[in-house]
């Protein structure tokens, strides 16, 4: 018997996504689609602010996704996490894709937790 | 391979636990996809149905699934199934090879989308997608949007 949480949907975490951009290069079909812009961040105290990426845009389109898992398992953030919701049908070809809304919506009550 | 003879291939289907569904699937299994369909229905998603069974008021609708890679080759037969099917019907694009090409979406021999050559009602993400998806995207079909869509699509083909 295929587990529940097999093979449904892919979820993100967006405040856990530093945009490094791995799953985007490492996704076979290329259907990741990432947008971000630095930050300058001063901390008290700091010598000099320190620059960060912050996250635009995330996308994935379902229509081209294998499903594979690659991103999931690159993640170094656990910034992607597999959620079994399946019923992500469209009506039109570009209804698959997905925006950050929708990808955080996904994310399993049972996967790493959303705090940091 | 000859496909005149599909329409006859065409099965009734009863949706558990939406029991105003009824759909008569073609499905056109092209590659894995379709063993998601076979899964459904020995999960007891989809429940053939018997020639006796005629409970029911709604109309029954044809439901074209593509289930897997539309190659070069294979695409003028999808099409006539499509034009071989009575109406009302609908066409649903099954997994990712039919919604876009999916892993082939570089290859030179597979059509981009079934889309591109029949009007697709609803496209079903997965790859392959599980059998929950293929139901909930045949309740789906159900919606009047839906249906509306392929009413003005049936009239142009």
């Amino acid at each position: 018997m295929i587990p529940a949480e097999a093979h449904g949907t892919i979820a993100l975490r967006a405040s856990a996504c530093t945009s490094c951009m791995i799953c985007v290069r490492e996704c076979p079909t290329w259907c990741i689609e990432l947008d971000s812009h630095t930050e300058q961040v001063s901390d008290p105290g700091a010598r000099r602010p320190k620059t960060v990426n912050v996250l635009d845009a995330f996308r994935i389109d379902f229509g081209l996704c294998m499903y594979c898992g690659i991103c999931v398992d690159l993640c170094p953030f656990d910034a992607l996490a597999w959620s079994p919701e399946h019923d992500h049908a469209a009506t039109t070809a570009a209804g698959l894709v997905q925006g950050i809304t929708e990808l955080q919506t996904a994310w399993p009550p049972t996967g790493p937790p959303t705090d940091n | 391979m000859t496909l005149h003879s599909l329409p006859a291939l065409e099965r009734r289907y009863r949706v558990t636990g939406h029991p105003e569904l009824r759909v008569a699937i073609l499905d056109v299994g092209l590659a894995c996809c379709a063993l998601e369909v076979g899964a459904a229905i020995t999960a007891g998603m989809l429940v053939p149905e018997v020639s006796s069974d005629t409970g029911g008021d709604g109309c029954v609708v044809s439901v074209l699934l593509i289930s897997g890679t539309v190659t070069d080759a294979l695409a003028p037969g999808v099409i006539r199934a499509w034009g071989a099917l009575e109406d009302p019907k609908l066409a649903v694009s099954f997994g990712a090879c039919a919604n876009t090409g999916g892993p082939y979406w570089d290859a030179p021999t597979v059509t981009k989308g079934i889309d591109q050559l029949i009007p697709i009602s609803v496209y079903i993400p997965g790859c392959p997608p599980r059998p929950e998806a293929l139901v909930a995207g045949l309740v789906r079909l159900a919606r009047p949007a839906v249906l509306t869509h392929s009413d003005q699509s049936g009239e142009s083909r």
